[in-house]
């Protein structure tokens, strides 16, 4: 079974400061991690290469930096990583990501299972899992909480449906994405860690190796300014004995027009 | 002249700090409490490597060399003391001295075990009468055919109750001194003869068994000879030196945390209206402790490349332990004095902090031994010998 894992690489949020007044956001610590979703993709894909056997596949869209997350990737337990990178991938959108990711995960071929995150912590856009199924033409189980059989030819998995759970079945190949807090991703073990940056490669492919044409990777869409959303405000606190309280809490709605 | 550390080491470098945080930081009060680190935690740690570090892969370790191992025993000791007292003793001396004279054999049977955790290691030199003063060790080695039947005791020993196989000094020939008559040996914790005595209550790291080992009539094969028969002080000596690096890195996270948490609480802490940060007396003490934290740094990843780059480093090393633990010493007073009454109260970590610090100015060779090591080296090289 072949289990390809698409992951981001993020800068952490850990080492910035946010300053409202500003609308600016202030960067203390430069440090790139891998999104905490995606590792949960990645922690589920490895979960099943334990249980069942797999050969895990790490793929990732970005800038030569990103290397490190896939070195990461294989430290956890990736057999093999594959880094897009290309000057003409830097204005990606989820559109362009989706083409550009599609074409490699056709050109690794031979796929039973593609397991992604729900959402990247950095744009929030949530759209690759979803795009990346449309363009494969692969059924999809999205928020999937736990993954409970692979076999057959078919996918069993859960997902949060209303306040309770629903079990889904897809057959192969399909593309999970897994929930924020589905599990807990395991820590790399350290010799895996020399190893993957002294011994293991990871495959570089451009826009040239995946056939890609400067026209196909126009982004729809484009970021035109960044504001921040308005502060919540404080609301009353009401204390005191209930009749008064609720009296109290009456003359508040009134004033606001609710009642 | 590139002083960035290799991705690796930074990878490597998180996800310890993420272990520490996540597994050890949450019961480093308990284990204090409880006198004892969970065999789980200690489980974990060797899943991850942690218990083989330096070692090279094909011995079961890591293969992350000194740097990788003082980088480990940095983010450890930041957390917990205990534990980086368990993981030093067991790879800083009782696996080393196997990794650096064993025999091929003695590597196979107890290197491989050791540096994937599967077996805990300690490291016997002192007795009653013999500590700094190795050559006075009482402990006596007879040879039997193809044995040596050990007697004698050792005290203070670390991991004494926890491990399960011992890299111990005994003389073999009292006629020819600690050069000469005195051989390391690996004793397993379950050959007949060998037990444990009193294990001792300590002012810190009391998570980390401190215990006496007791041997009566006990016979270890000649195989398990560490190196050469009657050169067993220069194998000890050899792993101390080693062991003092990874001391010196270990003192290196714990001031670094004494420093963060007096930076973090001098923000909070609100003194005739405004956070002390903005006294000058706390200003003063968080500057001093930051530059000698700096140097200290500089200092102990500097020998660590000298070790892997196969240089002389017994100098450097005990320049590691010996300012080291002093800066440490004077870190977590500092932390103390500025965190005030808090700092004194056994609710918050400093107090711990305190209290684990202390010992790094004496175990593995106390600060006058170090003061010693390097004073007669620098000595040797000008054609004086110095002796103790």
């Amino acid at each position: 079974m072949r289990i390809i894992v698409p992951i981001k690489q993020i800068l952490d949020p850990g080492g910035m400061t946010v300053n409202r007044r500003a609308e600016r956001i202030f960067i203390n610590r430069e440090e790139y991690i891998i999104n905490p979703n995606d590792k949960n993709a990645l922690e589920e894909a490895l979960t099943l290469k334990d249980r069942q056997g797999a050969e895990v596949v790490a793929v990732t869209l970005g800038p030569e930096r990103a290397d490190d997350a896939l070195r990461e990737a294989l430290a956890m337990g990736a057999d093999s990583a594959f880094l897009l990178t290309d000057v003409a991938f830097d204005k990606a959108d989820s559109s362009v990501a989706t083409t550009v990711l599609g074409k490699a995960i056709q050109k690794i071929g031979n796929y039973d299972l593609i397991i992604a995150g729900c959402q990247a912590a950095d744009t929030g856009a949530g759209q690759l899992g979803p795009r990346l199924a449309e363009y494969l033409g692969l059924p999809q189980i999205t928020e999937v909480r736990q993954v409970l059989a692979v076999g057959d030819g078919k996918v069993r998995a859960t997902r949060r449906q209303g306040k309770g759970y629903a079990e889904i079945e897809a057959s192969l190949p399909a593309l999970l994405t897994i929930a924020r807090d589905a599990n807990q991703p395991r820590y790399p073990p350290g010799a895996r860690i020399i190893n993957a940056y002294r011994e293991w490669a990871v495959t570089v492919w451009g826009a040239s190796d995946l056939g890609l044409e400067a026209a196909e990777l126009q982004p729809l869409t484009q970021e035109k300014r960044i504001s921040f959303p308005p502060e919540r405000e404080f609301g009353v606190k009401i204390t005191g004995a209930p009749e008064e309280a609720a009296r109290e809490l009456v003359q508040h709605l009134k004033a606001h027009r609710v009642i | 002249m590139d002083f960035t550390f290799p991705k690796e080491y930074q990878l490597l470098r998180r996800m310890v700090r993420e272990f520490a945080q996540n597994e050890a930081a949450p019961i480093a009060r308990e284990i204090d409490e409880q006198k004892e680190v969970p065999r789980a935690l200690i489980d974990k740690a060797a899943q991850l490597g942690l218990l083989g570090v330096p070692f090279p892969q094909k011995y079961g370790g890591m293969g992350a060399g000194e740097t990788g191992y003082c980088i480990v025993m940095e983010e450890l000791n930041k957390v917990c003391g205990s534990l980086a007292v368990i993981i030093g003793g067991h790879i800083g001396i009782g696996a080393t001295a196997i990794y650096l004279d064993g025999s091929e054999e003695l590597k196979e049977k107890y290197l491989k075990p050791l540096a994937r955790g599967e077996l805990i290691g300690a490291f016997a030199l002192t007795e009653p009468g013999a500590g700094s003063d190795a050559g006075a060790i009482r402990t006596r080695a007879e040879r039997d055919r193809d044995d040596y039947i050990l007697n004698g005791s050792k005290i203070f020993i670390t991991n004494g109750k926890l491990s399960d196989v011992v890299s111990l000094l005994a003389v073999t020939d009292p006629s020819l001194g600690v050069r000469g008559g005195v051989t390391a040996f690996v004793v397993e914790k379950a050959f007949p003869g060998f037990s444990t005595g009193t294990e001792e209550d300590k002012m810190g790291i009391r998570g980390s068994d401190t215990t006496e080992l007791i041997l009566e009539n006990c016979r270890v094969p000649k195989e398990n000879v560490i190196g050469e028969v009657g050169l067993g002080f220069v194998t000890f000596m050899k792993t101390l030196d080693l062991g003092r690096l990874s001391l010196g890195a270990a003192c290196l996270g714990a001031a670094q945390l004494a420093l963060e948490a007096s930076v973090k609480w001098a923000k909070m802490r609100h003194l005739f209206g405004k956070p002390i940060a903005h006294k000058q007396s706390i200003q003063f003490m968080i500057a001093d402790m930051a530059t000698e934290i700096e140097a200290l740094r500089s200092l102990v990843y500097r020998t660590a490349w000298l070790v892997d780059t196969g240089q002389p480093f017994s100098r450097e090393a005990a320049m590691c332990k010996l300012y080291g633990s002093e800066v440490l010493h004077r870190c977590v007073d500092r932390a103390v004095q500025i965190h005030g009454g808090m700092g004194y109260m056994r609710d918050y970590f400093i107090e711990l902090m305190y209290r684990d610090a202390r010992i790094t100015e004496i175990f593995e060779g106390t600060s006058e031994i170090q003061r010693y090591v390097i004073a007669s080296d620098i000595f040797r090289q000008e054609g004086v010998r110095i002796l103790p």
